[in-house]
């Protein structure tokens, strides 16, 4: 694994306001990594900062070698930036050929990439179409494709999935995941359940402050099952309790439990003593998940 | 500053396709179109009978001796004298409004977030200038061409001096409107829109000498503030009587000193 991103005590202001403030991390290449935060959290003055849009105010940071904006990255860093649009004049195919043969590509090969991304995001169809022609999740897949021109080695992309209906979500998402052995995503989303589905690694901003840099990895002998049931059953925990290895369990919302699990006090699959118990009290399920939830393990 | 030349191409070429394939562009066009058939079909193609006609020789030598621009009625083909008229002055404002949008639109619409992922902010700037140039090059030798036939059509033996005047004039054009377009890339930088830019530079050259005169007037001496004005030789240029750095050297100083403070601002402007 190798060093792609370093950040050193950045720190960005916008008069007296400090939108980040010595933020600190490095990620190596690997799976993708989620930028969360709530709003005004300073993750797209983050995104901003490591594509080169902006400068900090102090501090440095290093992509792939190179300072952010350095024509070294040309091809390699990709991004969909937050609110970005194309241009209203010109068709989208046009536009993403005129990137294609910015990153140096023939026109030949321009053309083929074009199509290429235009097909992963499902607009073969709108090649021809002006933006203003197509819908606000089209413009937005339109953009990502933008993102996924040539092969990047790492792909930054600001609440992509924002606006998209289920369908196209999911198809972004299956996009990430598809390509996530050969290429270094760094997604925000407020939707944390998509974020868990794709990342392994949080990066979790609040005031300008970095809060944690972890990987949902646990350790060896404690970790945690959250239980989703249908309705609340009186008493669940109780008789949930009762399972040799359950440490504790503790309600994190309506319907909602989070075992916590030392595998050292049982050898049994906690997993089906779980489910033996749920079948026997004829106890619906919704979701079992092997580990604390994302949302949970933030907030 | 490294400029990559195949990015730099891209990016100029794709300024004649903004020309030739935006609603906006095709507009300009045609105004410009319009513009330039009624000069050339009632001022230009009748200019040697204005020009050479017996009761308007005394008053034009008059005329033109009274202005400086008697060495523009020595001239072998009529119809540059008055081109050469119409066109000093109209390229340089037509410059200001066609050369308006190299930019700043893609910035407010953050289409150049897009854009900066791929080329450096120099090569934006340089590429989006001379892509500019490019065109008013291709509109201005459009125009000494149609002149060169008109004069043609009457007498084609002018046809050889035609080209040889038509070309030193287009070069002449180009290098007056260079720091007009500069002029318009450096407000890029500064503003939001076209519309803003044309406004700033609007008020850049109307209360700009004002702006100097009480400067001076102020401190009691000159500073040579006008050489910031481009444009300022161009009377000099339209009597052909200017000395070869006012008519060459003073527009290109300009036109990099414009451009080196687009690039110094643009590198630390935020996208």
């Amino acid at each position: 694994m190798s060093l792609i991103i370093d950040v050193q005590q950045v720190t960005k202001k916008y008069g007296n306001n400090t939108a980040l403030n010595n933020v600190e991390f490095s990620l190596e290449s690997g799976a993708p990594v989620a930028l969360v935060g709530p709003n005004g959290a300073g993750k797209t003055t983050l995104f901003s900062l490591l594509c080169g849009y902006i400068q900090p105010t102090s501090g440095n940071i290093n992509i792939l070698g190179h300072s952010p904006g350095n024509s070294a990255l040309f091809g390699r860093l990709s991004a969909l930036p937050q609110d970005a649009q194309l241009d209203p004049r010109f068709s989208i195919a046009m536009q993403l050929n005129f990137y294609a043969r910015l990153q140096g590509m023939s026109s030949k090969q321009a053309k083929i990439d074009t199509l290429r991304v235009l097909d992963m995001v499902g607009l073969q169809d709108a090649t021809k179409s002006l933006p203003a022609e197509l819908s606000h999740g089209m413009r937005k897949r339109a953009t990502i494709a933008q993102a996924l021109l040539g092969s990047p080695e790492i792909v930054m992309l600001d609440e992509a999935t924002a606006g998209l209906d289920p369908a196209n979500a999911k198809e972004i998402r299956a996009i990430v995941a598809e390509h996530a052995d050969n290429v270094n995503f760094i997604l925000s989303s407020h939707d944390l359940n998509e974020l868990e589905r794709l990342c392994d690694r949080v990066l979790y901003l609040e005031s300008g402050h970095l809060k944690q840099h972890q990987t949902q990895d646990n350790n060896v002998n404690t970790r945690y099952i959250t239980l989703r049931v249908k309705q609340a059953y009186q008493d669940l925990i109780p008789k949930l309790s009762i399972i040799p290895s359950v440490e504790k369990i503790e309600m994190t919302q309506d319907k909602e439990y989070l075992l916590t699990i030392n595998s050292a006090l049982s050898a049994n699959n906690v997993e089906i003593d779980l489910l033996k118990i749920l079948i026997k009290n004829n106890w619906l399920y919704s979701h079992i998940i092997n580990g604390k939830t994302l949302e949970n393990q933030l907030f | 500053m490294n400029f990559n030349l195949s990015r730099l191409f891209n990016i100029i070429t794709f300024e004649i396709v903004r020309l030739f394939k935006t609603k906006r562009g095709l507009l300009a066009l045609l105004a410009f179109s319009a513009i330039w058939f009624i000069i050339l079909y009632y001022f230009v193609g009748s200019a040697s009978s204005i020009v050479t006609s017996h009761s308007f020789e005394s008053m034009a030598k008059q005329l033109f001796g009274a202005l400086g621009l008697s060495a523009l009625l020595a001239w072998p083909v009529a119809e540059y004298t008055i081109y050469w008229l119409v066109a000093i002055y109209f390229f340089p404002s037509f410059a200001l409004l066609v050369c308006s949008d190299q930019f700043c639109s893609d910035k407010h619409r953050g289409t150049l977030r897009f854009i900066t992922l791929r080329t450096t902010r120099a090569e934006l700037i340089i590429g989006r200038f001379f892509g500019q140039l490019l065109i008013m090059s291709i509109l201005i030798l459009l125009t000494a061409a149609a002149t060169t036939l008109l004069a043609s059509l009457r007498d084609i033996t002018l046809l050889s001096e035609s080209v040889v005047l038509g070309i030193k004039l287009s070069i002449q054009l180009i290098i007056v409107v260079l720091p007009f377009i500069a002029l318009m890339t450096l407000l890029n930088t500064l503003v939001s829109s076209a519309r803003l830019a044309i406004v700033f530079a609007t008020l850049f050259f109307a209360l700009g000498p004002l702006l100097i005169v009480l400067i001076e007037y102020q401190f009691g001496q000159t500073f040579y503030l006008n050489l910031i004005f481009p444009g300022g030789q161009i009377s000099h240029v339209l009597a052909q009587s200017s000395d070869f750095a006012n008519q060459y050297i003073l527009p290109l100083v300009q036109t990099v000193v414009l451009l080196i403070s687009s690039h110094l601002i643009m590198k630390r402007a935020s996208l």
